[in-house]
């Protein structure tokens, strides 16, 4: 059994790797323990309010690379400590049949060489699905600069694989963490993507990767701006055909004079998440949502702004709008569209129909008509006066409107992307 | 009329059956304070009755019967009422009504199924087993419905080779698979001996939780949204939780349960 003062450190150094989510494997149970959950399930909730879903480890955080930000960086001076392949199946397998986890997120400092590394990540997670016949979800971190074999070889283990973009620019990237390069962490992205492309065209057996890829990404650590962040977002969406990109808003864990001593702000990295939604559910492109030198608006959701920049295109009369128009009216979101496009096939809907049905009106009433009715304001600063003043009376700041590019429902495939707003989150 | 039943599917049904043209039917499971000059009526299952009336309504709605066992495992004390309301109003338009979102009776159905199905959901993730000598696993939950069973099929394919108890403490019901059957039985206390090791897998799982967590971004009400204090109790990472120590039947919760005793009315004996 693996110590506890071990644990502890291997924990303590993976827990800033954000992603947490087990969606999106089937795999099933052919005897031994464990199958996968396609739709996610959080076993319990830590009380920064985040879930834990995986047995998130290094497999040791003694690293030779020296990433300014990174709290196990080669000149920086913490406990090291390792595990060994059997330690850690060992306690995932325990740990999973006790229902305490989903399964592993395993990653591990750069120790000795990138290969090494990766070596070891692979033994681990071979020898969890050979000898103990585990099934549950597994989650590999790539090791930057590892050998392409061994990458593609965790492919047929893992059920998802990750490798951090980590700075959302070459040139921070070069400045912070100097022994990364950006194709040292786009190169093997583009190369599982294209393996996996055709693992399944040629329909062979087993699986590669059945969660896909994710990256992440420090928020505020840099000088970059959320325009700038959110345009590598989509591209890495669109280009890499990533599943998620997570952003991780900076905490200093070390000091360094190029580091900024402030925690960035977390509302800063909710707008991310939000405009990531937008991009991802609601058909927006990234150009109608932030100009690329400039910030989201942190006193309304991003969408909301959108929507303040084209009062022109409001109301909406609810009871004929499509759906990709109802994703684009604020505070209507994916499960109250469907809700709406359901319901009115049987009755005329009005603002008590929608009351009943729980779509929340608080934004939405300024940007819809509901039987010819309008409850709302039509007036562009008294609806900006209205859903500022209640949320965030001390970063209330006049924003520039009209700013931004008004492209009306450009749906990159309207259908795709409005099925996939349904389907939900992963 | 007041339509007292012992909440099975089967005395609903037959209840149903009497009662579907009564526009001011007042369907009850649990013991309920009567009101002067309501006449009450304690309605016992006819299997032939409740038969013939699911028979008609899988005609009308093939799914609704489905819906209606959800709606009787509800925590709910207006369950059987929500449950009534719903299939009547199938039953008067004669075909499904469950897309017809903006209807009262069909909003209080679908959150109702709504609050039961989540709970399920969430208690895949929140079941936390123990490890007996054996080798076979205890976990007891106290879930607001009455779902253990419904838990069952999710971990028997997932951990098929291991028996397992999954016990309702409050409802003393407990679903078992014992590596090829599954079934549920009353279970008021369990009695089992813990591995030796047990206690170190728990004090290891408790020091993961604790040093996953990022103190500065401390958000505990986000926290006890996503996972409620009451559902703490079993669960070895809270303070809370009476680790080791194996729970003894609670009081029920302060609305009447349906078990195996019979319910009377209020007043009737």
């Amino acid at each position: 059994m693996i110590a506890e003062e071990t644990l502890k450190i291997l924990t303590e150094s993976a827990k800033y790797d954000v992603s947490c989510s087990s969606s999106g494997s089937g795999r099933k149970n052919t005897g031994g323990i464990g199958n996968g959950m396609p739709d996610g399930c959080c076993h319990s909730f830590t009380p920064d309010g985040r879930c834990v879903s995986l047995l998130k480890l290094l497999m040791s955080n003694d690293c030779i690379f020296d990433c300014k930000y990174c709290m196990s960086r080669r000149s920086c001076d913490v406990p090291r400590a390792g595990a060994t392949p059997e330690e850690i199946c060992e306690l995932t397998v325990d740990f999973y049949k006790r229902n305490y986890i989903e399964g592993l997120f395993l990653s591990s400092a750069v120790q000795k060489s990138p290969n090494y590394a990766m070596e070891q990540l692979v033994r681990t997670v071979k020898l969890l699905r050979t000898k103990y016949n585990f099934h549950g979800y597994v989650h590999l971190k790539g090791i930057p600069k590892a050998d392409y074999e061994l990458v593609t070889e965790a492919a047929k283990y893992a059920d998802r694989m990750s490798y951090n973009v980590e700075l959302p620019s070459e040139k921070s990237l070069r400045l912070l963490a100097p022994q990364k390069s950006k194709e040292s962490l786009l190169l093997p992205m583009k190369l599982l993507q294209r393996e996996k492309a055709e693992f399944s065209a040629e329909k062979r057996k087993g699986f590669f990767l059945p969660a896909g890829q994710t990256t992440q990404m420090i928020i505020g650590a840099s000088p970059e701006r959320d325009g700038q962040i959110l345009r590598l977002t989509q591209s890495l969406y669109r280009v890499t055909g990533l599943k998620r990109v997570y952003y991780s808003s900076y905490i200093p864990v070390v000091e360094d004079s190029m580091l900024p001593a402030m925690q960035s702000p977390a509302l800063r990295e909710h707008r991310l998440y939000q405009a990531d939604w937008l991009l991802r559910f609601y058909g927006f492109d990234v150009e109608e949502l932030v100009p690329e030198g400039e910030d989201l608006p942190l006193d309304v959701d991003p969408k909301c702004a959108w929507a303040l920049r084209n009062m022109h295109l409001f109301p909406i009369e609810i009871n004929r709008a499509p759906l990709e128009a109802l994703l684009r009216v604020p505070g209507i979101g994916a499960k109250s569209a469907q809700k709406i496009l359901t319901a009115r096939r049987y009755t005329t809907l009005n603002f008590e129909h929608l009351k009943k049905m729980r779509v929340v009106l608080k934004r939405a009433r300024h940007f819809i008509t509901a039987g010819g009715k309008f409850y709302g304001s039509d007036d562009t600063a008294t609806v900006r006066g209205l859903l500022t003043a209640a949320e965030q009376p001390k970063n209330a700041k006049q924003l520039s409107l009209f700013d931004a590019p008004s492209v009306l429902f450009s749906l990159p495939s309207g259908r795709e992307a409005a099925l996939a707003a349904l389907t939900g989150e992963l | 009329m007041i339509y007292f039943f012992d909440g099975s599917k089967d005395a609903f049904l037959t209840a149903f059956l009497l009662a579907f043209r009564d526009d001011s039917a007042v369907f009850t499971a649990g013991n309920r304070q009567l009101s002067l000059g309501q006449e009450s009526i304690f309605v016992r299952t006819d299997p032939q009755k409740a038969l013939q009336c699911e028979k008609r309504l899988m005609e009308l709605d093939k799914n609704c019967i489905r819906e209606l066992t959800l709606l009787l495992r509800s925590g709910e004390e207006e369950r059987s009422q929500i449950a009534f309301d719903y299939l009547k109003l199938i039953a008067k338009r004669k075909r499904p009504v469950r897309c017809d979102l903006s209807q009262d009776a069909v909003i209080a159905a679908t959150e109702c199924m709504r609050r039961v199905t989540y709970e399920v959901h969430r208690f895949k993730g929140f079941v936390r087993f123990m490890e007996s000598e054996s080798g076979a696993l205890y976990a007891p939950v106290s879930p607001d419905n009455d779902i253990c069973d419904l838990l069952l099929p999710h971990f028997r394919e997932r951990i098929p080779e291991i028996p397992f108890v999954i016990h309702d403490v409050r409802r003393a019901k407990a679903a078992v698979w014992d590596g090829s059957h599954s079934f549920t039985a009353p279970l008021e206390q369990a009695e089992i001996v813990l591995s030796a090791d047990e206690q170190s897998w728990q004090s290891l799982w408790r020091r993961y939780y604790a040093s996953v967590n990022i103190p500065s971004r401390k958000r505990l009400k986000q926290m006890k949204g996503y996972m409620p204090v009451r559902y703490w109790k079993f669960m070895p990472e809270k303070p809370a939780a009476a680790t080791g120590d194996l729970p003894v039947r609670e009081p029920p919760a302060n609305h009447k349960e349906c078990g195996d005793d019979v319910l009377h009315p209020l007043g009737s004996s």
